[in-house]
């Protein structure tokens, strides 16, 4: 089975196509079979970062069922085992799925047959992004050490939390539970996430250890791109311990990515990143998180990549 | 996860309950730079009213538990409400007592600067003022005076941020002078502040007698053995 990544980060602008990209050509030199899907639905460009100009299919083509299995959109990449469905040619209003159509993506994407699958999420907090978080249970953010990202950030966790909590609290079996809560603190569910987890407690202390089990079992990931020398390297793992201390989820530092003023001049070039600086400070910190996804799935150590395979 | 308001200090501050002062400022310091009005790593996260309640939470733990006094009736009140397990109370007692013996309570306070007690106490001890009474010093001499005033070699190491290999190599005479006179002069001048003596005379008395002793021979000058 598949290891799913979805990969987002509230902030447009942050890195997430650059470092999907990136991170799955890596993947795909190590050897493991990779799929990139650009679920950046309003906004697709995962194509043009890994050097695939003109996408014949794209993912607009399943929704509209034009074709039936999710595999016949996927598409070859010049670098072997690498493989894009790519987002591109959609139908411009393809940028709002129903929810039935994202559970049948998910069900057809957990189906392919591949190592590793990195999902490029659209920046901001709709449904369509939160929805991919909430439903494959793991996420990679990515953040710069700035107010205006980590503000975007903040809410789009919060926005998962809080919807994870919907779900679950209006399945029937949760639903005589909400309905206390409601009753006792009006609002509780809809203000503070934060808060409404304590409500619970008070009200029905068991089930709300059950929710907090499976918002425990959430694999999430922070990795601080476009670190600049007078930025706090530390900051990545203060965030995580906000996210943990206060809404008891499950985040792991990753790692930070130098700025490099080469991104864009490789992104010009239209030729990967990874691929043109094989030996800047970026490259070994994607080489860094790449190994970080690989082992933290496996649980146990992987021989660092070497440079002939990057 | 328990709300915050429900958490003891020792939670609070996420730290052990035997923690020291030291561990204490280190902890609230960490936390601090989480929560602070101007921190990056949480803005947004918290409303101004939720940050302000926080920081001072932090800031009520952390004046209590750095207080001796304070933080002996608060751990009274968390084996009161059970939180704080039973044999913890003789450990609060023992604490407590042990504060009571002036030196003592320079262990248990690291952070203590020079005070009068000490001086006092120096000054009405007969086993110092003899030491002190000769005008050379050897560093069994120094620690002689250390152990009489109660005061543990980690603490200097603490107070004066000399690694305690040197310290000890001072007290035992060991200290490799040929490269570093000059280290190991400020390191007695930082060792004798510590422990409640004048400076230049501890550092020119040690000095004097290892000075002595190379020009006379190789055998001990110990002048405590007289």
């Amino acid at each position: 089975m598949a290891h799913v990544w979805p990969i987002g980060g509230g902030k447009g602008g942050t890195g997430k196509s650059f470092l999907t990209g990136n991170v799955g050509i890596m993947l795909a030199k190590q050897g493991f079979k990779t799929l990139l899907i650009d679920a950046d639905l309003g906004s697709p460009n995962l194509h043009t970062v890994i050097g695939l100009f003109y996408p014949e299919r794209s993912l607009s083509d399943f929704f509209s069922k034009r074709v039936s299995d999710l595999e016949e959109v996927v598409l070859e990449t010049p670098i072997s085992n690498l493989f894009l469905i790519s987002g591109a040619s959609n139908k411009l209003d393809v940028a709002n799925l129903a929810f039935e159509q994202k559970m049948r993506t998910l069900r057809a994407i957990s189906r392919l047959d591949y190592d590793y699958i990195l999902m490029d999420l659209s920046a901001g907090t709709s449904f369509n992004t939160i929805d991919f978080f909430t439903l494959s249970g793991s996420g990679v953010f990515v953040c710069c050490p700035e107010p205006t990202s980590i503000e975007n950030l903040y809410r789009l966790i919060l926005s998962v939390y809080t919807r994870k909590i919907h779900h679950l609290l209006k399945s029937p079996f949760f639903r005589d539970l909400t309905e206390r809560a409601e009753s006792r603190y009006p609002d509780a569910t809809i203000n503070k996430p934060e808060v409404l987890l304590h409500v619970l407690k008070e009200v029905d202390p068991e089930k709300a250890g059950m929710i907090e089990k499976i918002l425990q079992a959430f694999q999430f990931r922070l990795v601080i791109n476009q670190l600049r020398k007078q930025d706090n390297p530390t900051l990545g793992s203060l965030i995580c311990q906000i996210i943990e201390k206060h809404l008891c989820l499950n985040m792991q530092f990753m790692g930070n990515i130098s700025f490099d003023e080469r991104v864009h001049d490789g992104l010009c070039r239209k030729s990967p990143f990874v691929e043109r600086y094989l030996y800047s400070q970026v490259t070994l910190d994607l080489r860094s998180v790449a190994r970080g996804l690989v082992n933290g799935h496996h649980g146990q150590a992987v021989a660092p990549l070497s440079m002939s395979q990057v | 996860m328990k709300k915050l308001q429900d958490q003891h200090f020792y939670e609070l501050l996420n730290v052990e309950f035997n923690a020291s002062p030291l561990d204490i400022s280190r902890a609230y310091k960490e936390l601090h730079e989480l929560y602070r009005e101007d921190s990056l790593a949480s803005y947004s996260f918290f409303c101004k009213q939720e940050r302000q309640e926080i920081l001072a939470k932090l800031q009520e733990a952390y004046s209590t538990l750095m207080n001796e006094d304070r933080r002996y009736r608060y751990d009274r009140l968390l084996i009161e409400r059970g939180i704080l397990p039973e044999e913890r109370q003789f450990q609060a007692e023992h604490r407590a007592l042990r504060r009571a013996s002036p030196s003592n309570h320079f262990i248990r306070n690291p952070i203590l600067k020079i005070t009068d007690e000490l001086k006092a106490l120096i000054a009405s001890n007969s086993v110092i003022q003899e030491i002190l009474s000769y005008d050379i010093l050897s560093g069994k001499d120094l620690g002689r005076i250390r152990r009489e005033l109660g005061i543990s070699l980690d603490v200097i190491g603490e107070i004066t941020k000399i690694r305690p290999i040197f310290l000890r190599a001072i007290e035992d005479d060991t200290f490799d002078i040929a490269p570093s006179r000059m280290f190991l002069k400020s390191y007695l001048k930082a060792y004798a502040q510590c422990i409640g003596l004048d400076a230049n005379i501890v550092a020119n008395r040690y000095l004097k007698r290892i000075d002595e002793q190379k020009l006379s021979s190789p055998t001990s000058h110990d002048h405590a053995d007289k």
